[in-house]
């Protein structure tokens, strides 16, 4: 696709949005219009971001208004993880890294623990439910921790990140605000090492006391022998 | 009389024990016959799930989730496929929808049978549990018919489904149905309202709703605490916002609420319910679509991440899976139901008597192929 013609399905997906479909569906390339359409159904769904307006100088456009009423009402329903980060932002600021905040609020590991005591106190969100945490070692030595956090009362979610390097990979532990963390913990130190500081019985769970190694990392090689037993080497791929 | 000091003792009960349902060591510290302290000790079953899963490719995972919660394989392939699809962005069509519907809560009435019988079991009455046996087994006769496994079955993929309904597996569904919903009363009467049961299981191991959130506890054993939650209809996947079921919750009609009895309870009535649902499917059906329609050629899901949860016989099910763009996923997660529903066990069995643990342990509904994964 020609740049010329993104910039047309740009315009034409601006003009749709801002409640103009007659404009879209007058254009007579059949691709433009196919394209044009389906880019507003997904923004429309929220899956992508709407293509950014056309400066306009003031007085020229007389749609200006409408525009920025549109902004406003977009704003009003603003989704999850943007409500968490607006409040997050007045009462810890200084605490996230990311700056977009489509699918997840990444944050600092120091006060990760005040922020879980907040997260759950805090009447507007109430997130009572911590319903997935799991390690992930993602590239460039960098071991993550994640959060599916679930508010039983507001039906709402939104993830949060925590990514700790390898050489310092501790992460304060949330097992105090939510139950659920201790074993959840328990498992991403056994599979990855992290290490969740403050909890209270911090062991392997699924693998025995004695295992060697970190086997959900990337880089996990497995010991030879346990107990004088041959541990089968993994496959390259599958037979 | 002088003091009389109690004296703590330390016993083992499992791995190889008919009350802990797989191999389960449940590390308890008693005195006299009341327990203190449990300390559950799990991974005996542990087959390495998803590092396994981090080696194979996408499609390939699927019998790895059957072997996961082999009492409900349906639902575990449900959920995988649900989280995929999400994903890759498919819609598959009509048919495939209603027909994994069908599946799902019919294994639902399967899990629960084998749940409910075998509470029975653990308390002693063992009628009841030959009874249940002799029911699913029906609806696993349904299952072969359709794919040819009776516990195993890889039937749903990313997209469809291995194969279509077999010729006449509408009409022997009702039949079965019919057969059974008489079968409830039945296990209902001999069971629910059993004298000995009763006093075995009401007030006994009492799970407050706050704990239950607290520790992640979902499904039935969360509505046996008075929730009403239930992902089929709070978060409605697949097209379960189309049929009418209730959500049944625990009411404490033997005692309070969220003990061992509402949880056993509340099974028996979400047979009832799933049985409703399949009615429904079964009527409204569609004759024509195929089941291999959307069907990807290759499966290479774009770079991403999701978390879809759904719902499991035991609670909700989330798969965690994050793409790298690649035919081979870069991290699988699978949030099991049973292992949080497990963590509960010290929580609410402390104080209790030992017979009362394992009442409390046989309502709490777990699988250990899950738990290890």
């Amino acid at each position: 696709m020609t740049e010329n013609q993104q910039k047309l399905i740009d315009e034409l997906v601006n003009k749709g949005l801002d409640g103009d479909m007659d404009a879209v569906n007058a254009h007579q390339d059949r691709m433009v219009r196919a394209k044009a359409k389906s880019m507003i159904m997904k923004i429309q769904k929220g899956i992508l971001k709407r293509p950014p307006l056309k400066k306009i100088s003031p007085g020229e456009d007389p749609n200006g208004d409408i525009v920025q009423n549109q902004e406003k009402k977009e704003n009003e329903q603003e989704s999850t993880s943007a409500k968490v980060v607006r409040k997050l932002l007045e009462k810890f600021p200084n605490e996230i890294e990311n700056e977009e905040f489509d699918t997840h609020i990444q944050l600092k590991p120091d006060k990760w623990f005040e922020i879980a005591t907040w997260l759950k106190s805090e009447p507007e969100l109430f997130f009572d439910s911590l319903q997935c945490q799991m390690g992930i070692d993602v590239q460039d030595d960098i071991l993550e921790s994640r959060y599916n956090l679930h508010s039983m009362k507001h039906n709402h979610y939104v993830e949060l990140r925590i990514a700790v390097p390898r050489s310092n990979a501790k992460i304060p532990s949330v097992e105090k605000v939510w139950r659920v963390a201790d074993w959840f913990e328990r498992e991403t130190y056994d599979m990855l090492g992290i290490e969740y500081i403050g909890h209270s019985d911090l062991r392997r769970i699924l693998l025995p006391d004695d295992w060697e190694g970190w086997p959900l990392r990337k880089d996990y090689q497995e010991q030879e022998t346990y107990h004088g037993i041959i541990v089968p080497k993994m496959k390259e791929g599958w037979e | 009389m002088g003091v009389v000091h109690g004296e703590e003792m330390v016993l083992n009960i499992g791995p190889q024990h008919p009350a802990t349902h797989g191999v389960l060591r449940l590390q308890v510290r008693t005195d006299g016959e009341v327990v203190s302290k449990i300390t559950p000790y799990m991974g005996y079953l542990h087959r390495c799930f998803e590092k396994h899963c981090e080696n194979v490719t996408y499609e390939q995972v699927i019998p790895f989730t059957d072997r996961c919660d082999y009492l409900a394989s349906m639902s575990m392939n449900f959920g995988y496929v649900v989280a995929m699809e999400r994903l890759m962005d498919i819609k598959v069509n009509e048919r495939v929808e209603y027909i994994r519907i069908i599946m799902a809560e019919l294994q639902r009435i399967a899990s629960h049978l084998l749940c409910t019988g075998v509470f029975g079991l653990d308390l002693g009455a063992f009628t009841p549990f030959l009874w249940a046996l002799r029911d699913r087994e029906r609806i696993l006769d349904l299952f072969e018919l359709t794919c040819g496994a009776r516990l195993l079955y890889n039937y749903m993929w990313v997209g469809g489904l291995s194969h279509d309904l077999p010729v006449g597996f509408v009409e022997s569904t009702f039949k079965f149905l019919d057969y059974f919903e008489p079968k409830i009363d039945e296990l209902e009467n001999i069971l629910a309202h059993n004298k000995i049961l009763v006093e075995r299981s009401a007030d006994i191991g009492v799970m407050p709703k706050d704990i239950a959130i607290s520790y992640g506890v979902t499904g039935p054993n969360l509505r046996a605490s008075g929730v009403k939650w239930d992902l089929r209809k709070d978060d409605p996947y697949s097209i379960y916002d189309r049929f009418e079921f209730d959500v049944p919750i625990g009411q404490g009609l033997k005692g309070t609420v969220g003990d061992c009895w509402d949880r056993f309870y509340v099974r028996i009535l979400e047979i009832r319910e799933s049985v409703k649902i399949v009615r429904q499917a079964l009527a409204s059906i569609p004759k024509d679509g195929d089941v291999h329609q959307s069907l990807p050629k290759k499966i290479r899901p774009p770079k991403g991440s999701v978390y879809a949860r759904t719902e499991t016989p035991r609670g909700d099910l989330g798969y965690y899976i994050e793409s790298d763009g690649s035919p081979i996923p870069y991290r699988l997660k699978m949030r099991s139901p049973a292992f949080t529903a497990l963590s509960v066990l010290d929580e609410i069995g402390g104080g209790w008597l030992l017979s009362d643990v394992l009442a409390i342990l046989g309502s709490l509904d777990i699988v250990l192929g899950e738990i290890d994964r």
